[in-house]
């Protein structure tokens, strides 16, 4: 669990990528493994989706699979996102499966024994932290916004994913830690960020890189 | 395709072809033609391996035509996994071409007289069937080059590997896809031992000089392919889901809802799931120059499949299905993606069916052959299968097989054949298919429109305990009919949704045959399918105790949710009451 911080990327280092916009879309593969956003909670998912993540009622009729704490969630409307929640977003999925988790489906009865049912316990609204996962064609609606915006994630999940990609980021990229501009070579070592846990990730696109 | 190619393998002097009116089975196509000659000619009590038992190959009704995702096969035996009716279908450019050749059906049936591998050329002007030993214990890439040289390169195949040539019980038959690869399965059931029983390597189909099977009133059907067309393009699942990520798109899904079978199906969720999911995937193909959005077939336009290089850019496998992927991923605890696709590469060159091939290699690990995750190990079961060892001979014979021959209890197989990669504990509609299924376990079984579209059986309400086994039931007739068609499976998608979809497949089949049908018809069709294979089924052996899961799926819970499969037993026995 992350510590509870009120700044904006709190204490963790912030590495800042201002990237042509083709590259954006590189950034993308970490939002399936889940990434922790400061947001609003005690709200519902749907409000959530609306002023959080600036989902429009088009974005939000694609998201046909919602998965809180593990469970999917048929009524957006009543299930409530907590501090420490985890929520994953996927559009429409193929095969019988994929059609059972949709919210709200004709066949959600063949997994009710995991369906989402609000607990009951209080949630006071406030701000904490939503660990957030996108899926498939949502990554390139939600992904961007949520990417310019920050978002917290484990720096070995970073590195990971920047480990060989130095190449594909030479063209079209700065890169700063802290404020501080760095060298794109770094990124395929610790990139600055020594023994931190948790990196507060930026990307936007600008003129910067071209 | 008003004629049926009979090939007696065991004719004075080596196989013997000849063509016959359809008959009796005027009318039928895929599944159903395939389950009719089964249920008809094929004694329930043979052996699957003996000269009683049948291999069908039937296109659908639509094949051949010009309609749309028409592409798909079907083929039927008695299975030597389950011992009960198979069908098994396939994409792939056969279907097409076999249809177009004018061929409802070909039925290899006897007893070879001796052990002489023949193959089998089929053309406009006829059949040629040639002894060719140097076939034997070829791969199918291998085979399929040979032929190539042989007959050119307009040709497409149907083939077998070594696993098939040894008759084991995941033995696949291969079909080849536009760019002449054997890279699409008839997979379940064991279908390629019973053609390695007949001594048949490789059908070698050319239908240069066929035109495009005609429809009854041209007009009317191709303003219904178009309608059906831009259905499929308008849903977000075959319109872009499917093209931009494949099937394996549903693994973080599955993983996140705790449904994903990890480690033998001992957890519902796999750590590595993001390094192997249907979007690291597709962005691993396109940085190496292969291509995630591709046909299996021609006239295919959800374009689900795709290619898959090795790290140099050089093409290893086609892209792999979501079920391979598992398969051989998270349930066997591996998570690298370049091994899978060998492994893929390794079951389409060898004939070996993915799925069961996975949950085997599963199994095996967890008598202790190899730990969880050991990737290389996998790998070497699975040449061992392609090469016979003793350790090969019982891997090849599936999931079961295996744990009893290493003393394990935990083998998710239903009536012998393994569970896909969807847990029936989270999902536990899809345990009541896999439980009841004529076929085995079986996530295609009971997979397309329901009662929303058809009004199967009525109105359904879901939120019934007992709308699992109703939403089963209707399931299951729906798909039978559907694998009758030809169309691929992934239409269900858009004509569930959209209803002037479904209209438009059914517009199809009354333009080109000159039809009346309507939803009734379709669900009236599903039902005698059923029918003819539970009784089948039946007269073979099986009883309710049959349609069940594995005993420990009642008792040992799933984590992360903790759950047990609790559908009862009598609900279960519910579920072909109609």
């Amino acid at each position: 669990m992350i510590d509870k911080h009120s700044a904006e990327t709190g204490p963790y280092p912030h590495l800042a990528f201002v990237v042509a916009r083709p590259l954006v879309s590189s950034f993308f593969l970490l939002l399936q493994q889940g990434v922790m956003l400061r947001s609003r909670v005690g709200c519902s998912v749907e409000a959530f989706l609306r002023q959080e993540l600036k989902a429009s009622p088009g974005t939000i009729e694609k998201i046909q699979s919602i998965v809180l704490d593990g469970k999917p969630v048929d009524d957006i409307g009543t299930a409530v996102l907590h501090n420490g929640s985890a929520l994953a977003l996927s559009a429409a999925m193929p095969g019988l499966v994929g059609a059972t988790l949709r919210r709200g489906g004709a066949y959600s009865s063949f997994r009710s024994a995991i369906t989402y049912h609000e607990p009951g316990t209080a949630c006071m609204p406030g701000e904490g932290w939503v660990r957030i996962k996108i899926f498939n064609l949502l990554m390139a609606e939600l992904g961007p916004d949520l990417l310019r915006k920050g978002v917290l994630l484990r720096s070995a999940d970073l590195l990971g994913f920047l480990a060989g990609r130095a190449r594909e980021f030479q063209q079209g990229c700065s890169v700063t830690l802290n404020s501080r501009s760095i060298d794109v070579g770094m990124l395929d070592g610790n990139a600055g960020l020594g023994k931190a846990d948790q990196v507060f990730l930026s990307v936007s696109s600008g003129p910067a890189a071209a | 395709m008003d004629k049926i190619l009979r090939i007696d393998v065991g004719a004075e002097g080596g196989p013997k072809a000849t063509a016959v009116p359809v008959g009796e089975y005027a009318g039928l196509g895929g599944r159903a033609l395939t389950s009719a000659i089964v249920l008809k000619e094929v004694p329930p009590l043979c052996h699957p391996l003996g000269g009683e038992n049948k291999l069908v190959i039937a296109p659908g009704l639509l094949s051949g035509t010009a309609g749309a995702q028409t592409g798909r096969i079907s083929v039927g035996c008695k299975s030597p996994l389950t011992g009960g009716i198979k069908e098994s279908n396939s994409g792939g450019q056969p279907s097409q071409v076999l249809a177009k050749l004018g061929y409802g059906a070909i039925v290899l049936e006897g007893r070879p007289k001796g052990d002489d591998l023949y193959k089998i050329f089929i053309n406009k002007d006829g059949v040629k069937i040639t002894k060719d030993n140097s076939l034997k214990m070829l791969p199918n890439y291998d085979v399929v080059e040979k032929m190539k040289k042989e007959y050119g390169d307009k040709i497409c195949c149907i083939s077998i590997g070594p696993a098939g040539e040894m008759k084991m019980g995941a033995a696949t038959i291969a079909f080849t896809d536009m760019e002449l690869r054997p890279t699409r399965h008839a997979g379940r059931g064991g279908v390629g031992a019973v053609m390695g029983s007949k001594n048949i390597k490789v059908i070698v189909l050319d239908a240069t000089g066929m035109p495009v099977r005609a429809p009854k009133d041209p007009d009317k059907f191709q303003d219904a392919n178009k309608r059906f067309v831009d259905g499929l393009k308008k849903h977000p699942v075959t319109g872009q889901g499917l093209p931009a990520y494949g099937t394996n798109i549903l693994t973080n899904i599955l993983n996140e809802v705790g449904g994903y079978p990890t480690y033998n199906f001992r957890q519902g969720r796999f750590d590595g799931a993001a390094k192997i999911s249907g979007e690291t995937q597709a962005d691993t193909e396109t940085k190496r120059g292969a291509n995630p959005t591709h046909g299996c077939h021609r006239g295919c336009v959800i374009q689900c499949s795709g290619t898959y290089n090795d790290k140099d850019g050089h093409y290893l496998t086609k892209q792999p299905e979501y079920e391979t992927v598992w398969a051989h991923g998270g349930n066997c605890g591996i998570s690298d993606l370049d091994k899978i696709a060998m492994m893929d590469f390794l079951d389409d060159n060898y004939g070996i069916d993915t799925i069961e091939m996975g949950a085997t290699i599963a199994v095996a690990m967890e008598a202790g052959l190899a730990p969880f995750g050991d990737a290389d190990a996998a790998i070497k079961m699975i040449h061992e299968v392609g090469k016979g060892t003793d350790r090969g001979r019982i891997l090849g014979n599936g999931a079961g097989m295996t744990g009893k021959a290493f003393g394990v209890e935990r083998v998710p197989v239903v009536k012998n054949q393994a569970m896909p990669a969807y847990d029936p504990r989270a999902v536990q509609g899809i345990g009541v298919t896999y439980a009841t299924s004529p076929m085995g376990a079986d996530h295609t079984a009971g997979y397309a429109v329901t009662a929303n579209v058809l009004k199967v059986g009525g109105d359904v309400n879901a939120l019934k305990p007992e709308g699992q086994v109703e939403l089963s039931r209707n399931l299951q007739i729906a798909t039978a009919a559907i694998d009758s068609t030809g169309m691929c499976l992934f239409i269900a998608f858009a004509v569930l949704d959209q209803p002037d979809t479904f209209q438009a497949l059914l517009d199809m089949l009354n333009s080109f045959y000159g039809l009346n049908l309507t939803g009734d018809s379709v669900t009236e069709l599903g039902k005698k399918i059923l029918k003819m294979e539970r009784d089948f089924n039946t007269r073979a052996g099986f009883t309710p105790q049959h349609d069940r899961l594995p005993s420990y799926f009642k008792t040992e819970k799933f984590a992360p949710h903790n759950v047990t499969f609790a559908v009862k037993d009598e609900e279960l026995d519910k579920v072909f009451n109609w």
